[in-house]
């Protein structure tokens, strides 16, 4: 990993033969690093993140075990589909003990260990006030499974703060405030020894900060979120977060654009790789690219060409043949026609004659000549309607009665007629109309085009709107949002209003029979309730929508003028801002992740909880709350408290914390309080070192306790079990 | 194995000597692992409230509600929030930032509220 305070440390030790049994071996058992060593060194001989992964192995199939990070550069061997980090923790109590159990093994053997047992003792860290079923656990596996001589449990935050203060950093009077991987704990100590009664915990850590930016970051970018990994959010977390002395303060800063908040917005660029750039066609290119076009064409139209004269000549041919028969036909004898004809497959003269002038018109299709239909003349003028209608001026009582049929007859027609005529007229006009408005709208374009388009993509979106909304009616009655796609109505989702509608209409049918009398049908109106009934029944596309013909106009218009113009797709909701859009290229800026506010927003979680949506106090005020839970008021004490306030755990680390720690408590205290914050000398390793420090004492295995003790005692005895840290 | 695995020494040996029972043999291939009790579970069977409230355990120890007002900040932008939009329940800073509220999907908003464990699931 390549974070800046945690290093992994694996590599496999040699010497555990040269320590004696007696000297006992001490493991930090942290949610996030694990860390072993020996007693009375100064440093664990190893550190690693406290995962497991158990991926199948390729090659052979196996299922292996995998402690702490893999090298990605290893995991070509590996098929980890079904299987992820996993961590032994569920918060901050170890529960998942077969994990545990990996962690252990892989931790024995990297120290060295070779012999049948663990033969020697150890100390290992747990959570303030374990469950005892987590710690009865792990002495069991501990006895059982590695044969360890004795046990004994301690809390990390408080050896962090026996070491410190045994470095003169802090006093036998004190609070230790811990932000650690999944909680935050504060613990105030009296005459060195930690009172859990006064201890608070609040379910927040390094991790959720992580997951927060992790988040945050995803949502701002949904173009880029597989980017976001759990391991690099970590990395900007670790590189770019820091606490605000007061969130308020500092978001105002970044919200009005001040130079300082541009200096404090780091940015991460992505690797972008420019798109090919288009070079337009040159002159030749254009004009070769036409030549060619024009060569395919002239081809093709040559084609056609020989094609259509072969086919006038065939025909020709065949015209000639007929010709030739019916003048050998005028030749024969009246009485040798019908043995002829069968001869050449003709029925009759008339047929074959037909046939002739069938031949003879498809020829002159094929010349192009024009039909020698005479053209129908579409001048109607009203003489000429008296000539082609001349009984309709004629009165009825100068007619027969055939000749009143036929001059119903000539009404009937000439209505019609004039009926159609009448109907291109309209259609004319509305041409006009329509050409009219276009040059209206070409002029208005013209005088000023930047207004125009503005004014089309207003109307655009207004219609839009009215459609949109239209449908959103009719998918979903009351929907506040479009995006019910689903057709089927299943169990519990919402009817829209027109299946409620029906619905009702079914069920008052339903109840209503036997009712009273039975009036159904006495009016014409009740039959029309099968209709409404009918599941097709849909008014509104009995009449074809005119706001969606304005829709698609104003989009070809729009089309037509504006360049940068994308019609919306049908269902389609608008794309969120933070996504790289689609229609213009990717430029490196899409590419640039900016990381402003999320540098404290997210460490904020620590002092403001509830941003997460966890109901509790933030760090600041849980130094307070441990303070009042203390047995008994005492303001002598509290004032030694709040001045040996020492931070310790990995999230201590964060820059800014001290300040904000102390002004945070200085307002829950009485005015003119002495307080004073502290930072451990290292928050990460000082809980292994005062582990370390105290299980070098030769008091210590007065605190540890073997497994007969484990098996005699009971567990009750195993709960109220505490080490005495004033041994160290 | 391959060897470059062999040299990065990674892998957890199968036999370990200072085991007196190994892995394989306490969970098996195959077999249906017992089920690891979750926190909430183990906290469940500790029966705190049969013990003394003064006696410090897992559950009692944890932090009380804040007593500051609760801090109502952008759930886009983290600025200080003072409106809430009733149709999507996300609070917004600004005019600006409620047309991006607007533009967010149903999928969208639901991840900004369960951030901070507002979604409401219905079922």
């Amino acid at each position: 990993m390549g974070s800046i305070s945690f290093v992994s440390k694996i590599r496999r030790q040699t010497d555990y033969n040269t320590f004696s049994p007696s000297i006992p071996i001490v493991i930090d058992n942290g949610a996030s690093y694990f860390r072993i060593g020996w007693a009375g060194e100064t440093e664990p001989r190893l550190i690693f993140r406290n995962i497991v992964q158990r991926p199948r192995h390729k090659a052979t199939g196996e299922t292996v075990t995998i402690v702490g990070d893999l090298d990605p550069a290893l995991m070509k061997y590996f098929d980890c589909t079904r299987s992820g980090p996993r961590s032994p923790f569920d918060s901050n109590v170890v529960y998942q003990f077969e994990m545990m159990e990996y962690i252990l093994d892989f931790a024995f053997d990297r120290l060295g260990a070779d012999g049948s047992v663990i033969d020697h003792p150890i100390l290992i860290t747990e959570c303030a006030c374990n469950p005892v079923q987590s710690r009865s656990k792990m002495a069991e596996l501990l006895f059982e499974t590695y044969g360890v001589p004795a046990v004994a449990f301690g809390v990390d935050a408080a050896f962090s703060y026996k070491y410190n203060q045994l470095h003169g950093i802090c006093k036998k009077d004190g609070i230790v405030v811990c932000p650690g991987f999944t909680t935050m704990h504060t613990i105030p100590f009296v005459d060195g020894e930690p009172v859990y009664k006064g201890s608070c915990r609040t379910n927040i850590g390094g991790y959720h900060v992580t997951d927060y930016l992790k988040q945050l970051l995803s949502l701002k970018y949904p173009f880029h979120s597989s980017r976001f990994t759990w391991e690099k959010a970590e990395d900007l977390k670790l590189e770019h977060c820091y606490i605000a002395p007061d969130y308020a303060i500092e978001v105002r800063k970044f919200q009005e654009g001040t130079k300082e908040a541009e200096e404090k917005t780091r940015y991460w660029q992505l690797p972008w790789i420019p798109p090919p750039i288009e070079v337009p066609p040159s002159e030749e290119e254009i004009a070769r690219k036409a030549a060619i076009r024009e060569k395919q064409g002239q081809r093709l139209r040559e084609m056609a060409e020989a094609k259509r004269s072969s086919r006038i000549n065939e025909m020709e041919n065949e015209l000639q043949s007929l010709h030739f028969l019916v003048k050998q036909l005028d030749q024969v004898e009246e009485d040798e026609i019908p043995s002829f004809l069968s001869d050449t497959g003709y029925a009759s003269r008339q047929e074959l004659e037909s046939t002739v002038s069938k031949v003879t018109q498809s020829l002159r299709k094929a010349r192009g000549e024009p039909k020698n239909e005479p053209a129908e003349s579409e001048e109607n003028t009203d003489s000429f309607n008296n000539d082609k209608y001349p009984l309709i001026i004629v009165p009825d009582d100068m007619l027969t009665s055939e000749q009143l049929k036929e001059k119903k007859k000539q009404i009937f027609l000439k209505t019609t007629t004039e009926g159609r005529l009448r109907a291109r007229q309209k259609r004319n006009e509305e041409e006009l109309e329509k050409e009219r408005r276009n040059q209206l709208e070409e002029e208005r374009q013209r005088e000023n085009p930047e207004f125009y388009l503005e004014e089309m993509r207003a109307q655009y979106k207004e219609v839009l709107e009215r459609v949109e909304q239209k449908k959103r009616v009719k998918t979903n009655g009351t929907s506040t949002n479009g995006n019910n796609k689903s057709g089927g109505v299943g169990r519990g989702e919402r009817l829209s209003a027109a299946q409620r509608e029906r619905m009702r209409l079914l069920t008052t049918a339903a109840f209503d029979r036997g009712k009273g009398e039975d009036t159904f049908g006495s009016r014409d109106e009740d039959w029309q309730l099968y209709k409404r009934m009918s599941k097709d029944h849909d008014e509104d596309d009995e009449q074809p929508d005119s706001d969606e013909a304005e829709l698609a106009r104003l989009s070809s218009k729009l089309q037509e003028i504006d360049p940068t113009f994308v019609q919306k797709a049908e269902g389609e909701s608008i794309q969120p801002s933070g996504e790289a859009p689609r229609v213009r290229p990717l430029t490196e800026e899409d590419y640039k992740i900016v990381i402003g506010i999320e540098r404290f927003r997210c460490p904020e979680i620590m002092f403001h909880p509830n941003l997460i949506g966890i109901d509790q106090v933030g760090l600041d005020e849980m130094g307070g709350a441990s303070i009042k839970r203390l047995p008994h008021s005492d303001s002598e004490l509290e004032e030694r408290l709040t001045s040996s306030i020492l931070m310790t755990g990995g999230c201590s680390l964060v820059p800014g914390m001290k300040e904000r720690l102390e002004s945070g408590i200085r307002m829950l205290r009485p005015c003119g309080s002495l307080i004073h914050v502290i930072q451990a000398v290292d928050p990460v390793l000082d809980a292994w070192r005062g582990a370390s420090a105290f299980a070098a004492n030769l008091n210590f295995l007065g605190n540890a306790f073997t497994k007969m003790d484990y098996y005699e005692k009971g567990e009750d005895w195993l709960r109220r079990y505490q080490i005495r840290y004033n041994n160290l | 194995m391959e060897a470059e695995l062999v040299e990065a020494d990674i892998v957890v040996p199968m036999q370990l000597r200072f085991k007196k029972i190994q892995s394989y043999e306490k969970y098996p291939k195959g077999q249906t692992r017992g089920r690891w009790k979750h926190l909430k579970q183990i906290l469940q069977a500790e029966n705190f409230q049969d013990y003394p409230p003064e006696e410090p355990n897992y559950i009692n120890i944890e932090s009380p509600p804040s007593n500051q007002p609760c801090k109502r900040i952008c759930d886009i932008t983290g600025y200080e929030a003072p409106y809430v939009d009733p149709r999507t329940n996300l609070r917004y800073a600004n005019a600006d930032v409620f047309k991006t509220v607007r533009s967010l999907s149903t999928e969208q908003v639901h991840q900004y509220l369960s951030i901070r464990n507002a979604a409401v699931v219905l079922k």
